[in-house]
C-alpha cells in the first residue's frame, strides 16, 4: 500500500453534470476535479464518456458519500468491488469518503450521520477503516461530518476522534472547512481547537462550501456561496497546514461554472496572501 | 452505556418511524433543544427523498401537480425505505407503486407515464455497444440476407401501454396542454432505448412491433419478411421489412447481426 502523501494538486471543483461541456469545451481556470464515486457506478451511457474524457485532462479524486464506514452493519463487498473497479478507470490521487455511517440493516438514510465519540465507536471505525483499506489496496481519506446533535456518551472531543482514527488506521484525513465551521457553530466549541486538534501531516484536502444559517443552528446545505467567516477559517486553516488541495463543493442550486470559478480564484488568493507565490508554486 | 449498535438502530427508527427514544442519547445545546436538533435529520431524509423522486420523475410531477406529487412522495418515501447506496435507484419501485395503489383511482395512465420515465433513465447510462451501422449490411452477401439474425443495443426496453401515456408525458415535457387520459383499445408498444448520449422512445404499429418482438427473438430476417406478408398483406412486404430494419439501424436501435 502507497505510504507516500498524495500530491498537492492546487485548487478544484466538484465535477457536476450542468458543467461537463462547459469545461470540455472551454479552458477554465481549475486545476483539478473531484467526482462523486456513486454517481458513475453505472453501467454506461453520456455520465462515463464524460467522465473518460474529464480524467484524460485533468487529475482526479473519488467522493463517496455511502461508504458508511461506522455502521455497525457488515461492511458491502459489493459496494467495495464496485470502488475499485472505478478506481482502476479513474485512477484518482486519492478515494475519500465520510468519518459518519448512512444507515443500518440493509437501509440507506442518504445522510451523513453523527457518530458517538467514545473508545467503542473509535475501535470500530479503526478496525473497519483498515478493511476497506485492504481491500481497495490503498489508504483512505476519511472527511469530518457536519453534525446537528451530539451524544451524551462521547467520551472524547470530534477531533480527538479524528484523529485517533487517522493515526491509529493509517488513513489520510479531508478537513471540510466548512464542516468544521458548522459542527463548533452547533455544539458550541472552538473551531481553532479542531484545527489545532488534527494530526497536520495527515490532512490531503480542504473543503470549502456554503451552508444555511437557522439562528438557532447551521445546515450543511452547500447551496450557498462560502460566507465570509468560512473564508476566514480556511485562511487559518491553510496558515496552519500549510498547501493543501482546495476544493470549492457545490450540490444544490448549482451556478454558472464560472461563478463557481470565481469562488476558487477567491480560494486562490487567500492560499497565496498566507503562503506567499513562491511557497505556493513551488507546491505546485 | 447505550452500545453503537442499539444507539445507530435507535437513531435509524427515530428518522424513519419518528420513535423519540433515540432524545434521550442526544443532548440540548445552549441555543436548541435536542428535538429540534434530531429533527434537521428527520427533516432532511424526507426532503432530499422527494427531491429524488420530482427529479426522476419530472413529467409525471408536471402532469399530476405539486400537491398530488407531494402525496405520492410521501406515501412512496414511508412504504419505500431506500435501500441502495446509490439515490438514483430509489425511486426504481414508483411505476409499480402507482400501478398496485389507490392513491389515484380511475388513472392507469400515472404508473405508465413513470413506467417510461424510469425506462428513459436506465437506457440513459445503460451498458455501452457500438451501434449497428448501414455500412456493415453492405457487406453482407445477398443470399446470407435471409438468415441474418439480429442483436438488439443492449439499453433496448419494451414498454406495453394500455394508454396514451406517452403522448401525455411529450406534451408535459414540451409544455403544452397533455390530451385527455384515455384508455386504449388494444395495447401500444413503446421501445426505449439509448441513441448516442440521448435516451429516446418511439410508439411502434402493430406490424413493426410484431417484427420487433420477433427479431430480438432471433428470428431470421428471411422469416420475418414472410411473417410481414401474413401480418398485412404480401403486397411489398419485403419492402417493408426492410425498410422497419433500416429505421432501427438509423435509430441504433440494433447492435449487431449474425448469419444463422
Amino acid at each position: 500500500m502507497g505510504t507516500e502523501k498524495p500530491p498537492f494538486l492546487g485548487f478544484g471543483l466538484g465535477l457536476r453534470p450542468q458543467h461537463y461541456s462547459e469545461i470540455l469545451s472551454g479552458s477554465p481556470n481549475v486545476d483539478w476535479f473531484e467526482v462523486i464515486s456513486e454517481n458513475y457506478m453505472v453501467a454506461g451511457g453520456q455520465p462515463l464518456r464524460m467522465l473518460d474524457q474529464i480524467c484524460e485532462r485533468y487529475p482526479t479524486v473519488m467522493h463517496g458519500v455511502s461508504l458508511s464506514i461506522a455502521s455497525t452493519s457488515p461492511l458491502d463487498l459489493e459496494y467495495l468491488a464496485r470502488l475499485k473497479a472505478l478506481a482502476a478507470r479513474v485512477k484518482p490521487a486519492w478515494i475519500s469518503d465520510h468519518l459518519c455511517w448512512t444507515g443500518v440493516h440493509g437501509v440507506n438514510l442518504h445522510d451523513l450521520l453523527p457518530v458517538p465519540y467514545t473508545k467503542e465507536a473509535l475501535d470500530h471505525v479503526v478496525d473497519r477503516v483498515s478493511q476497506v483499506q485492504d481491500i481497495l489496496g490503498q489508504r483512505l481519506t476519511l472527511e469530518n461530518v457536519s453534525s446537528y446533535v451530539s451524544f451524551g456518551q462521547s467520551e472524547m472531543t470530534e477531533w480527538e476522534f479524528v484523529s485517533e482514527v487517522a493515526n491509529r488506521a493509517d488513513c489520510w484525513l479531508l478537513f471540510d472547512v466548512n464542516n468544521v465551521y458548522v459542527s463548533a457553530f452547533n455544539h458550541g466549541f472552538s473551531s481553532d481547537d479542531f484545527l489545532n486538534g488534527v494530526p497536520r501531516d495527515r490532512v490531503v484536502q480542504f473543503h470549502v462550501a456554503g451552508h444555511s444559517h437557522e439562528e438557532s443552528h447551521i445546515v450543511d446545505t452547500h447551496d450557498h456561496p462560502v460566507c465570509p467567516e468560512v473564508w476566514d477559517l480556511y485562511r487559518a486553516a491553510v496558515a496552519h497546514f500549510g498547501p493543501v488541495s482546495t476544493m470549492i463543493e457545490r450540490d444544490d442550486n448549482i451556478p454558472p461554472l464560472a461563478e463557481l470559478v470565481e469562488e476558487l480564484d477567491h480560494a486562490r488568493g487567500i492560499a497565496r496572501t498566507v503562503l506567499g507565490a513562491p511557497r505556493l508554486e513551488a507546491a505546485e | 452505556m447505550t452500545g453503537l449498535k442499539e444507539l445507530q438502530e435507535k437513531f435509524q427508527r427515530g428518522i424513519l418511524a419518528g420513535d423519540d427514544n433515540i432524545l434521550l442519547e442526544i443532548k440540548d445545546t445552549a441555543k436548541e433543544e435536542r428535538k429540534t436538533l434530531f429533527g434537521v435529520y428527520r427533516y432532511a431524509y424526507v426532503a432530499r427523498l422527494a427531491e429524488i423522486l420530482a427529479e426522476d420523475y419530472e413529467g409525471l410531477h408536471g402532469y399530476v401537480g405539486d400537491a398530488n406529487f407531494a402525496k405520492l412522495a410521501k406515501t412512496y418515501i414511508a412504504a419505500h425505505p431506500s435501500d441502495r447506496r446509490s439515490v438514483r435507484d430509489f425511486g426504481r419501485h414508483v411505476p409499480k407503486f402507482l400501478s398496485e395503489s389507490d392513491l389515484f383511482p380511475g388513472h392507469p395512465e400515472l404508473a405508465e407515464i413513470a413506467s417510461l420515465e424510469k425506462a428513459l433513465a436506465d437506457a440513459f447510462d445503460g451498458l455501452d455497444a457500438e451501434p449497428l451501422g448501414l455500412a456493415m449490411l453492405g457487406e453482407i452477401a445477398p443470399q446470407a440476407w435471409p438468415r441474418l439474425v439480429f442483436t438488439p443495443h443492449p439499453t433496448v426496453l419494451r414498454l406495453a401501454f394500455s394508454t396514451n401515456a406517452d403522448a401525455i408525458w411529450s406534451a408535459v415535457r414540451e409544455e403544452t396542454a397533455p390530451p385527455k387520459a384515455t384508455v386504449l383499445p388494444e395495447r401500444q408498444i413503446i421501445l426505449v432505448w439509448r441513441q448516442d448520449v440521448t435516451a429516446r422512445f418511439r410508439p411502434l404499429d402493430p406490424e413493426e412491433a410484431m417484427m420487433w418482438d420477433e427479431a430480438v427473438q432471433g428470428t431470421r430476417f428471411g422469416v420475418l419478411c414472410e411473417m410481414v406478408a401474413t401480418f398485412a398483406g404480401e403486397d411489398g412486404a419485403e419492402l417493408r421489412a426492410a425498410s422497419y430494419l433500416k429505421n432501427w439501424i438509423e435509430m441504433g436501435m440494433l447492435a449487431g447481426y449474425r448469419v444463422d
